[in-house]
């Protein structure tokens, strides 16, 4: 659970927050993008660090220090992998960077976009609303299911129920007595979902209103530009002019 | 004519031997407030399941008898169309909540049913405003507390403007004092707006003052009806083992010692008063 509050949004009014939840999308991709079409270590530190304004302004530098502690092993591993493979120090330092870049990136969407804005935009992007109903649903759940776990360790451990200690295979065993518990509720938990959502209407409509809406605002359409502008200009640059 | 009417009622879940109801009537009027209490697995919850809909549509069993709800036949109106004049609050309050935050919740059945924003935003404003939770609105439902989140429960049904309002044990996961408060917002539902009430509540100590009928169910079938001072003033009902209120009892014991207080009392300010009134006699 530790290492995905790297990854939790948290309510904030800042200009990025307030980014229409596609338009940031956009951003997000485009960043993916510059880090894929760039392979030396000088651009792609100029990436990682244009992002560190943009994560200051979303006022989220502790979250993402955070998501980058969590992915600092892993980066090492892609860094020691290329070094071996490769051999060629530069090219491992930069692999290593881009990984960490595309983990700031999506950690940067994901801490500032409330799962509701995701969700109206899924629906506004014309997916089915199964779809985004199912994405939201589950992102409520998350914090309940969370407490029912701790309720059922907390229950099997007072009648005398050891998670620790053994080899994994018999770790891995010690946690039947908590998954068939959370499985088995997890399904009542559903069973009374689907009578609630029968309840409230549920599918009544095909054409579904919604008491919110996403609209472009100005600063969007002057992100979407800016993106647009950079986009093309690194592309012309490493493309055309070959300059790096 | 009766808003709610059950004749002959008999239903047996899917697969399962014996029924839930049994030859079951009941009627009940438009602007009531009903209790309807009995012992566990006495069918409570299968009725209230009627009431909507859920039972034929949702429950696959077999049902026989007439159900009309609002002027509509149950047996062949979707859940969906009930639901517009039937709110149904369950017990579990978690479990009925989507969303991500109170006043998307509150929208959520008009958003189904595709009524216009202009309309949404002015009955989730009211339902919010009904239910004394408007400061809630932008609150995710695992911050609010269980008193909260069945306000915010109760909100959502109000927001459909229905006829009547079912809510199935509403305050079994609540301390008293929150439970004291829901009952008080869906007094004020039934008082102020008219709403018809139909209430499941094993808290009779802090429910009854509220009603003006009360139904005791055993065994799928409806055992007594009347005001809940004369049901629950019946020897016979208390045999069922329903939890009647202690001043209740209170006048019993004491008039089987010699002490006729002269009056059956439900709350304790009522005995409060008949005592008083039998010591100044
Ligand atoms: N979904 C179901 N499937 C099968 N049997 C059920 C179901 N729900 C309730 N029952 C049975 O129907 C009877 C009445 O249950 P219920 O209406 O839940 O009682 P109450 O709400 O008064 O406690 C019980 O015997 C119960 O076991
Ligand atoms: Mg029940």
């Amino acid at each position: 659970m530790k290492s995905l509050d790297g990854l939790r949004f948290r309510k904030r009014k800042t200009p990025i927050h307030r980014l229409d939840p596609r338009v940031k999308f956009l951003l997000i991709c485009a960043i993916f993008a510059l880090s894929i079409i760039f392979v030396d270590l000088m651009s792609i530190t100029i990436i990682f660090l244009a992002l560190v304004p943009l994560v200051l302004l979303a006022q989220v530098q502790g979250e993402w220090l955070r998501s980058l502690r969590a992915s600092a092993l892993l980066a090492a591993f892609i860094f020691v992998l290329n070094l071996i493979f490769v051999s060629d120090l530069y090219y491992a330092l930069a692999m290593a960077f881009r990984f960490l870049v595309i983990v700031s990136s999506f950690s940067i969407f994901f801490l500032t976009t409330s799962p509701d804005d995701l969700g109206l935009a899924l629906e506004q992007s014309h997916f089915p609303y199964e779809f985004s109903f199912a994405f939201t649903t589950a992102i409520r759940f998350v914090p309940e299911l969370a407490k029912e776990a701790q309720i059922i360790v907390d229950a099997q451990r007072s009648r005398g129920l050891e998670l620790e200690g053994g080899n994994i295979l018999k770790r891995i065993r010690n946690y039947i007595p908590i998954l068939i518990p959370l499985i088995v509720s997890a399904i009542r938990r559903s069973m009374e979902l689907a009578e609630a959502m029968e309840s409230r209407c549920f599918g009544a409509v095909k054409m579904r209103t919604s008491l919110h809406a996403l609209k472009i605002r100005s600063m969007d359409y002057l992100v979407i530009l800016m993106i647009v502008l950079v986009l093309a200009g690194s592309i012309y640059i490493r493309f055309y002019i070959h300059l790096l | 004519m009766p808003i709610i009417d059950l004749k002959n009622v008999t239903y047996r879940y899917f697969d399962v031997e014996k029924p839930a109801l049994k030859d079951l009537d009941l009627e009940i009027d438009e602007g009531d407030f009903v209790i309807i209490t009995g012992p566990s697995g006495c069918g409570k919850t299968t009725i209230c399941r009627c009431f909507n809909g859920l039972i034929p549509h949702f429950y696959n069993g077999e049902l026989s008898g007439k159900i009309v709800v609002a002027g509509l036949d149950v047996k062949e109106t979707q859940t969906s169309v009930l639901s517009q004049h039937v709110g149904f609050v369950f017990q579990n309050p978690e479990n009925q909540l989507f969303a991500l935050s109170v006043e998307k919740d509150v929208a959520f059945s008009l958003e189904n049913i595709g009524l216009a924003r202009e309309e949404i935003v002015e009955r989730v404003e009211w339902a919010l405003e009904m239910t004394g939770i408007i400061e809630l609105r932008e609150k995710a439902p695992y911050e609010l507390s269980g008193g909260q989140q069945q306000r915010v429960a109760i909100a959502s049904v109000l927001a459909m403007k229905p006829e009547v309002v079912v809510l199935d044990e509403p305050t079994s996961f609540l301390d008293p004092l929150s439970a004291k408060r829901i009952f008080e917002v869906i007094s004020s539902l039934n008082k102020d707006l008219g709403i018809t009430v139909v209430l499941v509540e094993h808290r009779l100590d802090l429910a009854s003052e509220y009603a003006n009928e009360a139904v005791v169910m055993d065994e799928g079938k409806v055992s007594f009806v009347g005001t809940p001072r004369d049901v629950f003033n019946d020897r016979d009902v208390w045999a069922l083992g329903v939890g009647i209120p202690k001043v209740t009892r209170l006048g019993h014991y004491l008039k089987e010692r010699g002490i006729d207080l002269g009056g059956v009392a439900l709350t304790p300010s009522e005995a409060a008063d008949l005592i008083r009134g039998y010591m100044n006699r």
